[in-house]
């Protein structure tokens, strides 16, 4: 039963780590983040999360990740 | 050459273990990880040219392994994706400034681990076991029918009701599994964050900070939640970096 609920399988966690190393965490302000290679991490961040959240949901009705994308 | 930052930790954690545990690791751009460090702080970084960040899946799942093992033997506050400085010295004045923040947030999550929880279900069914459970929506909806029977709008202004009630329903549902879940995380000492419906399907979305040695306790109470909730699905992860406990922006 614990193996069923913690759920660290490759798909869910590769999306929950995706939502927190990108959204989540310190922040250190100014240019340097926004001007990283001429991306704007924090945009990129929050596509990414939605994203992440509407394949999570996917995931949940039992479609693997290569069926996803 | 910038300097990518990954994760703040105390001083008093032992460097030699750290530089031990990052000697076997590469940065991002293939450059060895390194401590910089004051009397009172310490940050994990690595060289880095600006055009060697590419901002994407797999380089943010680098970037987060490496935090996650040093979470695995220290407490640390973990940085987000992309945060470059401009030089060594950069950072020791960053880490000056920010003394009392830095320590303040290693305190609060001192030999803590941050565990997430989803749940899910559907909620069109859900909204229907709720209208066919008891009489307190056809109560109410036949005290809405009385107090607008004069209205030509009446079907219409029913049927929103009906909505907007169902809907209030399915919050006062989410809200009991909410106060459920506190009274198991009341019992394990945990900081807890909620969101609510934040799709149609992810009815809760929640984070807890915990001590580790606690962690088999929280498996069991999602367990029980699990057991007497069928029509939900529970997903528990962790144990993550406490990602979602640092509420500060380094200036």
């Amino acid at each position: 039963m614990h193996d069923n609920i913690v759920d660290r399988s490759k798909d869910i966690s590769i999306l929950e780590a995706l939502d927190r190393v990108l959204n989540k965490g310190v922040i250190l302000t100014g240019d340097v983040v926004i001007s990283i290679a001429d991306i704007d991490l924090i945009y990129l961040g929050v596509k990414l999360m939605l994203s992440s959240v509407e394949t999570m949901e996917q995931l949940k009705s039992g479609r693997s990740i290569k069926e996803i994308q | 050459m910038e300097k990518m930052i990954y994760a703040l930790l105390s001083a008093n954690t032992d460097q030699k273990e750290v530089i031990s545990l990052l000697a076997g690791r590469k940065g991002l751009s293939g450059a060895d990880l390194y401590l910089v460090s004051t009397a009172e702080m310490a940050v994990v970084a690595c060289d880095i040219k600006r055009d060697d960040i590419i901002a994407n899946s797999y380089n943010a799942i680098e970037y987060a392994s490496v935090i996650e093992m040093l979470a695995q033997h220290f407490t640390l506050l973990p940085v987000r994706f992309g945060s470059v400085m401009e030089s060594t010295d950069a950072i020791l004045q960053m880490l000056e400034r920010n003394l009392d923040d830095i320590q303040q947030n290693l305190l609060k999550v001192e030999k803590k681990y941050e565990f997430g929880l989803k749940i899910f279900c559907d909620s069109e069914k859900l909204k229907a076991d709720l209208k066919a459970k008891p009489e307190a929506m056809s109560k109410k909806a036949e005290t809405a029918d009385q107090e607008i029977t004069q209205s030509i709008y009446r079907d219409w202004v029913n049927k929103k009701l009906k909505e907007h009630r169902l809907e209030e329903m399915l919050l006062t549902y989410v809200d009991s599994v909410i106060a459920e879940i506190k009274g198991h995380l009341c019992m394990l000492q945990a900081v807890s964050k909620f969101n609510k419906m934040k799709t149609s399907t992810m009815i809760i979305d929640a984070v807890f900070l915990l001590d580790m040695e606690r962690k088999d306790a929280l498996i069991g109470a999602v367990a029980d939640l699990q057991n007497q909730h069928s029509s939900l699905t529970f997903v528990l992860t962790g144990p993550w970096p406490p990602y979602n406990f640092v509420d500060f922006t380094v200036k």
